[in-house]
This record gives C-alpha cells, sequence and structure tokens, in this order.
C-alpha cells in the first residue's frame, strides 16, 4: 500500500514533463493563434494580436520544465538558442524579451487579469480563470 | 529634528521618482585564456606565455524605461586588454516613434558588419572571436543618431538601419594606430530574413583625416617634407586629410536543420591616400549537435599596396625608399582557417575553444593561437 502511494506522485511527476503546452490568454480575447503567430509575438516579431491590440507576451524562468518545451514546439530553438536571440537584441537596444515570470502560477494569476497577456503553461495546469488559444503538442 | 524630517522626505521622494521608472539591467562577461603554439608565433595579441587578460571582459548594461516609449540604455564595458579600465561603451536615448520604427541617439554601434552589433556578447556566437579579418577596421562606435525600422515584407522579415554621425577616436592603419576623424558618416544596413535564411547588405560613407606623427608632424613629418621638396602632389595623394571613403559589406547566414554557415565579404576604401583598399571574406559551416556546436571557418584578407602613387618618382629619389616603404607597407594577404567548438554547459553559459593558424603571405609568416573560455550572459 504504502509503495503504491509512493508510485502516485511519481508517475503524475513523469506525466507532468511528457505534457502538452498550453498557450493562454485572457477569456475575454477572442484571438486565434498559429504556432507562428505565438512564434512572432514570442521573439518580438508582432506586437500586437491580430485585431490590433498591443500584446504582452509571459515567459517561464529556466527553472520551470515547460520552458523548454515551449521553447522547443513553439519556437523551435533550445532555450540556450532563445537565451543566444535575445542577448542579440538586448545588448543592441533593438529588443526587450518578455517579462520572465517565476513560476505557472503566476503565469495563470496574470494572465487571469490582464487582456493583453498572454502566457504559457502545461495543458494539466490550466484552469476557467484563462483561455486556451492554443496546444502544442 | 526637522533636518531629519526633511532628510526623510527627500530619501521618500528619490524613491518614488525612481519607481516610476522601470530599470533592466543585464551584463556578459566572457573569460578566455589562450596562447600562441610556438616559441615565436604571435597572434590576435598573444604569445607564447599563456594569458587570461587580453580577450577577457566584463559589461554592465542599463536600460531605464521612462514610459511614453522612451527609453534610455547605457553599457560600461571594462576589456582585461585594457588593465579592465571601465568605459561607457555606448550610451543612447531611444524613442519608439511607431511601433516599427525606433529613434537612437547618443553613442551607437557602427552597423557594419552583421554581429558589429554584439560582437563583445560572445553568447551570441558559436566562435570564440569574430573573424578577424573582416572585423579589423580599428574602430566600432560612432557618435550620432539611427533609424531602425522593423517590418514584414511578404514571408520576409525586414530590418533597416539608416545611421548618420561621427567619430573621433583611435583607428587600425595596418598594424598602427591612427588619431582618426571620420566626419559625416552616413549608411544604411538592411537585413532580410526567413525561415532560418538571411540575408544583409550595408553601405556607409564618409570623410576620413588621420593623424600619425612619423607622417603628419609640422615639422619632422615626411608628408611635411615631401612638400619642402616641393613635391605637394604627391604629399596630397598620400596624406589622409578629409579624404573620401566608403564601407560596403554583404552576409548572408543559413541556421537550418542544426546546420550553421556564414559568410560576409567586405571591401573598405579611403579614396586619395596611402590606405590600401582593404578586401576581406569569411566563410563559416557549423553543425549543431544538441549542446555542442563544432564549427570550421576560412578568412581572407586582402590589401593591394597603391604602389602606382609611387610610379612616376624616380627610384634615384631621395624620397623613394620613404614613400615606396609607407604605401608598400600597406600591403597584407593573409589566409585563416579557424576549428573550434561551443559547448552549452549552462542556460547561461557556454564552454568554447577555437584553434586558429594564421598565414600571412606578405611576410611569410605563419602564427597559431589556441583559446579557451566561457561566455556568459546575466
Amino acid at each position: 500500500m504504502l509503495k503504491k502511494l509512493f508510485l502516485i506522485p511519481a508517475l503524475t511527476l513523469s506525466f507532468m514533463a511528457f505534457a502538452n503546452v498550453a498557450v493562454i490568454v485572457h477569456p475575454s480575447n477572442a484571438a486565434t493563434l498559429s504556432q507562428d503567430d505565438v512564434n512572432k509575438i514570442f521573439t518580438g516579431r508582432a506586437k500586437s494580436f491580430a485585431d490590433g491590440k498591443a500584446v504582452e507576451p509571459l515567459n517561464l524562468a529556466d527553472s520551470v520544465a515547460v520552458k523548454a518545451d515551449f521553447d522547443q514546439k513553439a519556437l523551435g530553438r533550445s532555450s540556450s538558442q532563445m537565451k543566444a536571440y535575445w542577448s542579440k537584441l538586448v545588448f543592441t537596444g533593438k529588443g526587450t524579451p518578455p517579462k520572465e515570470l517565476a513560476s505557472e502560477q503566476e503565469v495563470l494569476d496574470t494572465v487571469a487579469k490582464n487582456p493583453a497577456a498572454i502566457g504559457y503553461v502545461s495543458s494539466g495546469a490550466v484552469t476557467g480563470s484563462v483561455k486556451v488559444a492554443l496546444t502544442l503538442n | 529634528m526637522l533636518k531629519r524630517k526633511l532628510l526623510a522626505a527627500t530619501i521618500a521622494a528619490v524613491f518614488c521618482g525612481a519607481s516610476q521608472a522601470a530599470i533592466d539591467i543585464n551584463g556578459f562577461a566572457s573569460i578566455k585564456g589562450g596562447m600562441a603554439l610556438s616559441s615565436d608565433d604571435e597572434l590576435y595579441g598573444y604569445d607564447n606565455d599563456f594569458n587570461f587578460k587580453n580577450e577577457s571582459l566584463a559589461a554592465l548594461q542599463v536600460k531605464s524605461d521612462l514610459g511614453d516609449k522612451l527609453s534610455v540604455t547605457a553599457q560600461l564595458l571594462g576589456r582585461g586588454a585594457s588593465d579592465w579600465d571601465v568605459k561607457f561603451e555606448w550610451a543612447f536615448f531611444s524613442y519608439d516613434l511607431t511601433e516599427n520604427l525606433r529613434l537612437n541617439a547618443g553613442r551607437l554601434r557602427t552597423p557594419f558588419y552583421k554581429y558589429s552589433d554584439f560582437r563583445d556578447v560572445g553568447y551570441a556566437y558559436d566562435w570564440s572571436r569574430v573573424p578577424q579579418s573582416v572585423y579589423g577596421l580599428g574602430f566600432d562606435n560612432i557618435e550620432g543618431a539611427s533609424l531602425y525600422h522593423t517590418t514584414t515584407l511578404g514571408a520576409f522579415d525586414s530590418s533597416l538601419q539608416f545611421i548618420v554621425g561621427s567619430y573621433d577616436g583611435d583607428a587600425a592603419i595596418g598594424s598602427s594606430i591612427a588619431d582618426a576623424q571620420i566626419e559625416s558618416i552616413s549608411g544604411i544596413a538592411w537585413e532580410l530574413g526567413q525561415d532560418g535564411y538571411s540575408f544583409r547588405m550595408a553601405y556607409l560613407v564618409g570623410k576620413t583625416t588621420f593623424y600619425v606623427d612619423p607622417l603628419d608632424n609640422s615639422t619632422t613629418g615626411l608628408f611635411t617634407q615631401l612638400r619642402a621638396f616641393g613635391l605637394n602632389a604627391l604629399a596630397g595623394e598620400l596624406d589622409v586629410v578629409d579624404e573620401s571613403s566608403s564601407f560596403a559589406g554583404i552576409g548572408f547566414n543559413i541556421d537550418k536543420n542544426d546546420w550553421l554557415i556564414v559568410s560576409e565579404v567586405t571591401k573598405a576604401v579611403v579614396d586619395n591616400s596611402f590606405i590600401s583598399d582593404q578586401e576581406s571574406y569569411y566563410i563559416s559551416i557549423g553543425h549543431r549537435f544538441d549542446t555542442i556546436t563544432p564549427y570550421v571557418s576560412f578568412e581572407k584578407e586582402d590589401n593591394k599596396a597603391k604602389t602606382e602613387i609611387y610610379a612616376g618618382v624616380p627610384a634615384a629619389s631621395p624620397v623613394f625608399a620613404p614613400v615606396a616603404g609607407l604605401v608598400n607597407q600597406m600591403e597584407t594577404e593573409r589566409n585563416s582557417i579557424n576549428v573550434g567548438v561551443r559547448y552549452d554547459f549552462h542556460p547561461s553559459a557556454a564552454f568554447k575553444a577555437q584553434y586558429t593558424n594564421a598565414d600571412n603571405k606578405t611576410t611569410d609568416r605563419k602564427d597559431s593561437v589556441l583559446v579557451v573560455g566561457v561566455d556568459l550572459v546575466f
């Protein structure tokens, strides 16, 4: 019995590691997004949604597992490559990377409050207070 | 007591003021050690003794967002080669005229090359150093203004930069340093990119004046003596006084299926002067194996001496030797081969090692150097 109890959190953890990535926006945001749109927003090449409203992308810290999945699935690059990409822009005054938050909970809270925000969390973490604009497998 | 209250109020006011401006602090550092591989070799400042200072550097960048699309950026950089004396590498304000158009003014990086803007940020590229045969103009920054425009043209991302300004400081002439003034600089740099492919071109012009004491000193300088011999026309063809100058560069970059290919070709010309026309190129090919990226690159520097300047001077003339010597000294033909690797061992740091062999055909010298180090961003 005790062994089984240990097994459950272990399974949950491994499931989390392979979870899909949900790109989330405020419930009032009607935007439907393609992977290319998300790529443009999170690389600073698009600064507004299709309806012209300004967009505020939210990134996660490197220590959060879903960050590496997002970089690979949405942006097609490793987290190191993304850091190199942003260091080119930051140290030349040509761009500012997305604001970085420390946890998925902070992303959920911020997106729930801010109609301009776009963030990402693992699919399992999505709550009713945000809207999933795109799921990346 | 009153004084204390005033002090407290002042401090509170200062903090309130500060809290309205969002301040971002970023930094980068490179710690590199290297040495030439045989006792007579010298390259990029390395000799046969292991040296940690030569190419190491550290920088802090402070950006303050003042709101209403206005921000101020200053970058403080210290180089080991200059005993870590910290200087303002650049300091400028930015104003976003529109979502796609930004005005920068102040001390800026001149957009000669693809990697000009971040050549000091080693983390941003795979090599241990940008190819010196091409990135060898000897100055990087100007005081001026630039307009930076980004947009999408069909499937392409376009970034277009116009720059105007002037430069007053050191510049490289061969292996010597001149006191240089470059006035009325204007230029354009344009980069087009799509899905791992990018193409870039840059063209800049300016009016160049160089002062080198053995040449330009008003009593002992070579040019002064030529004029004393009545050779005003010859002196005028040699000296570098308000001469029309141009820089042209094109380059491309491919980052596809983990293959990385980058190349740039440049030409720099200072008209009506002893400065040779400087033609250079490099091509680099690498492959990314997850966190390990090995690469090889080839560089060529071909500076042709303007021997036509002294073609009309009789060999028996006493001025022939010094004039021909000066002009010929500008000749350089050098091929370099680099082999290296980048290893991303940490999300914010990369280990790098690079071997370079430079074959100078003009002086018949071969020099090689090995450098290892770590590049970080924070």
